[in-house]
């Protein structure tokens, strides 16, 4: 039978190589890709990136530019950096898909449509890969609970260490201390109760 | 010089391998030549490399377009001192610093141990050495910067504009020396793991090195964000780049050791996790490497693509497979030596301080690698940014502040209420009375009055903490305030010198918590125009445009425009900000164009402009933001990289043993 142990080195070696798998997977099409020695700022943007997203106006705008700005934040630019939409659209001097894809914010804006309305538009046409963060549904929830899980899991684990770390010491930790007490009788205090407690 | 580093490269990765081999058979069959030969090879790996260094340098500032390297990342017409820093702006370069500085480092650990844990070192000397045998076998066979052209092209790509900082001159030699000092814990780990002797002999070893690495990871990541903030005109210093994060793993768990490794010293306890965190730091450092290296993740790092991904990921996967059967097949050695008294007691809070590190070290390199699971379970493409990261782990880091308070307060082994009370008092009125001023100015922001809260707890903590030092010295030996606080942190350099590096945290997240009120304007301003905007502390300001001008500067075009600010009707100034269109020796543009942030910076907070774009002759597109308390991010870091200096600093052996510092915690010092 297999020990604990056992059972947690197999099943940890098994989900390292399921990752390692997925990753080399990720890094050989990259690599496929990829060119030796050219900057990314010399990269091409592209404009080809760039979709459409109409809707018709249905009736006067709901949002003010602070928000519309707030809304750009969580919108990522399709020409290929990793920044949202309003930061490359104010940073970046040459990428033409931010720029666009702002003119359809300020349109669905115009037209009466409200932030999740048109976040929403944005993934109908781009899909999830539009968003900044992962959407909250589906497989990509774990994204969010998981380092939560872990957190709870790692409580539940270092609970347990503190149980098994304090053995028959416990006692003292509940009796009330002696805080007057010199070191040399706190010392014998703790060896009585330790005796005590065997 | 050339041919000769070239050649050293080949002779380092025949010392290197001879290192790693006799390393291994000396500890084995314990022979003393084998293990000295395996020594000397350290030594002879550290001076091929050197030459290979010297010899690529010289290739660069002298434009020696032969190799694909230099024609790569320079041109004729850079400045020397970007030439000499494009040795770090490429894949094989920077893979060359790498392996420089590893063998230094390895250098370094075989001389000051030389007569010191000598049962360790034949281990300790071939680990070192394998790892430097990878890092050399990458550059000879995956990345090798003497590769040569089939031509010589008449002039050089140039430098990436963005790296054609000072910050970039600085920002990747501290991050390097601060991951690869993640090795030599690594290698005694290792040694100490195949030798079975775990007891504290080897944490002693370790400690300083962790120490080294921690604080080059330091002040690497803030000369990082430094860069960034200048550079990339985002607006910001720290985006959660698949990069940046990569960074900040192994410092998160560093981190957790120099915590956990107090309770091992003291108490005998955490040795399997001590381990666990010693290693982790090292694998996360060539997993970090191998985010950037690879590609795998899209990243503003990307310049550094290349096909040394698969060699990484081999190289990862054989460290975590050693590294685990060594662990699983010694755990009985790793059983804890002491029991714990109290859940109220010092060890048990750095347990909640470790667990909050890792958590926060997992939730991170669970968001960067989770691209990469959800396009292979769903096939879908999606971006884990800044709102997820933020989300998940603002909570995570409030939490771990409040334990930078209360893990001080807690005493070894046990706490009473009596004392309890006695501690906490002071900090916790200190950080109620901080929450409750800001509330009352009209602070309404939830997180950040949490954060201003619990950063006047701490500092009430560290505070106190002085006071108490400071005090019972006066009262011992009759110094003054200032000669007894000297005398209290140089006599006591690893706990006060830690409580210097909370003070340079409670800066960091004080600064953090102002972001919550940045305000950002989009700006279009023709020459002669103003603009008027009201900053968070309800200062009104007036922009006033010069207009825009254009110009020729070394290697560069320059499209500027100039700003005059005024704050409430009072001139303050003047901000340029700048698109920069960098060309060759031959007038040919090389680079799209890059920004040059306008920054006015104050202690209260920084006007920062970014020039977007110049429609027409005359009228510019901007983004104007104030960004509340960054300066403090800056100096919050300089305090932290002198707490840890002073923590690092070697301590005569005798003052240590005044201060209690090597020796085994004594019964008076429990109730402290």
């Amino acid at each position: 039978m297999m020990g604990r142990r056992r059972f947690l080195v197999a099943s940890a070696a098994g989900a390292a190589g399921v990752a390692t798998l997925a990753i080399a997977r990720a890094a050989g099409a990259q690599e496929a890709g990829s060119q030796v020695n050219t900057g990314a700022a010399n990269a091409p943007m592209e404009s080809d990136r760039y979709k459409p997203v109409q809707l018709a106006a249905k009736g006067s705008p709901v949002m003010n530019q602070a928000k519309r700005d707030e809304l750009e934040h969580h919108l990522h630019c399709q020409c290929g950096c990793n920044l949202d939409v309003y930061t490359c659209r104010t940073t970046d001097f040459s990428c033409e898909v931010s720029p666009a894809m702002h003119r359809d914010v300020m349109a669905l804006v115009a037209g009466g449509y409200s932030a999740p309305e048109i976040i929403a538009a944005f993934t109908n046409v781009y899909g999830d890969r539009v968003l900044m963060a992962p959407p909250t549904s589906g497989f990509d929830i774990a994204a969010w609970i998981t380092p939560f899980v872990a957190l709870l899991a790692g409580i539940a684990l270092v609970l347990v260490v503190l149980r098994r770390l304090r053995g028959p010491a416990l006692a003292p930790a509940i009796a009330p201390s002696v805080a007057d007490a010199t070191p040399t009788e706190q010392a014998r205090l703790d060896a009585l109760v330790r005796s005590d407690d065997r | 010089m050339i041919l000769i580093g070239e050649l050293s490269l080949w002779v380092a990765l025949l010392m290197a391998t001879w290192g790693t081999t006799v390393g291994f058979a000396g500890g084995y069959y314990k022979r003393s030549e084998l293990i000295a030969s395996a020594e000397r090879a350290s030594y002879a790996t550290f001076g091929f490399l050197l030459l290979a260094a010297l010899g690529l340098w010289t290739a660069l500032l002298h434009s020696d377009f032969s190799f694909r390297y230099v024609a790569s990342y320079t041109s004729a017409n850079l400045p020397s001192i970007y030439k000499v820093t494009a040795f770090w702006a490429g894949q094989s370069g920077s893979l060359l610093l790498w392996a420089f500085i590893l063998s230094g480092y390895s250098a370094i650990a075989v001389w000051t141990n030389r007569s010191r844990n000598r049962e360790l070192m034949p281990y300790v000397t071939a680990t070192l050495s394998a790892i430097t045998l990878f890092f050399v076998m990458t550059l000879c066979f995956g990345s090798n910067p003497y590769e040569r052209l089939d031509w010589i092209p008449p002039d050089g790509t140039g430098l990436n504009p963005q790296l054609q900082n000072p910050g970039m001159a600085i920002h990747p030699p501290n991050l390097y020396l601060g991951y690869i000092g993640t090795a030599i814990p690594f290698a005694f780990a290792i040694a100490a793991l195949i030798t079975r002797r775990l007891d504290a002999g080897w944490l002693a070893a370790v400690r300083r090195w962790t120490l080294v690495s921690w604080f080059f990871n330091t002040t690497g990541i803030i000369l990082g964000m430094w860069w960034a903030y200048v550079e990339l005109g985002w607006g910001g210093y720290w985006a959660w780049d698949p990069v940046e994060n990569a960074s900040f793993l192994p410092w998160l768990v560093n981190t957790a050791f120099l915590h956990s490794i107090m309770v091992q010293e003291k108490r005998g306890m955490l040795r399997k996790w001590n381990v666990t965190l010693v290693v982790s730091a090292f694998l996360l450092a060539i997993l970090g490497t191998f985010i950037t290296r690879s590609g795998v993740i899209s990243s503003v790092h990307s310049f550094a693509q290349s096909n040394v991904g698969t060699w990484f990921l081999s190289f990862l996967v054989l460290a975590i497979a050693v590294t685990v059967y060594l662990v699983a097949t010694r755990l009985n050695d790793l059983e804890a030596k002491a029991e714990l008294e109290s859940l109220v007691s010092r060890e048990a809070s750095f347990l909640f301080n470790n667990l909050l590190l890792v958590g926060i070290a997992f939730a991170v390199l669970w968001g960067t690698l989770f691209p990469i699971l959800s396009e292979a379970v769903t096939n879908n493409k999606i971006t884990v940014g800044p709102p997820f990261f933020n989300k998940v782990n603002v909570p995570l880091g409030l939490a771990l502040l409040a334990l930078t308070g209360i893990g001080p307060l807690i005493a070894w082994r046990r706490a009473s209420a009596e004392n309890l009370k006695r501690q906490f008092t002071g900090p916790v009125l200190v950080g109620i009375t901080t929450g409750a001023a800001l509330f009352a100015f009209g602070m309404r922001d939830f997180g950040a009055l949490v954060a201003y809260t619990l950063c006047g707890f701490v500092s009430g903590t560290i505070v106190q903490e002085f006071w108490k030092g400071v005090g019972a010295r006066r009262r011992m030996y009759g110094e003054n305030a200032v000669m007894a606080l000297v005398r209290l942190v140089a006599r006591n350099r690893r706990r006060y010198g830690g409580y210097i590096v909370h003070v340079g945290i409670v800066v960091l997240f004080a600064a953090f918590a102002g972001l919550a009120f940045k305000e950002e304007f989009d700006v279009t301003l023709k020459g002669g125009e103003n603009y008027e905007a009201v900053d968070p502390y309800g200062n009104q300001w007036r922009f006033v445009s010069q207009g825009v001008s254009r110009y020729d500067e070394l290697n560069r075009q320059t499209t500027a425009v100039l700003l005059d600010a005024f704050r409430n009707g009072k001139r303050v100034g003047v901000i340029k900000t700048e698109k920069r269109q960098y060309v060759d020796s031959r007038g040919v543009p090389t680079f799209q164009p890059a920004t040059e942030v306008g920054i006015m910076e104050g202690i209260r907070e920084d006007v920062y402009v970014v020039l977007a774009g110049v429609i027409g002759e005359d009228t510019a597109e901007m983004r104007i933001t104030f960004n509340p308390l960054v300066w403090w991010v800056w100096y919050g870091g300089m305090i932290m990289a002198i707490g840890g200096l002073i923590v690092m600093w070697p301590q005569a052996e005798r003052r240590r043993a005044q201060a209690g510092y090597s020796t085994v915690l004594q019964p008076a010092e429990q109730k402290a």
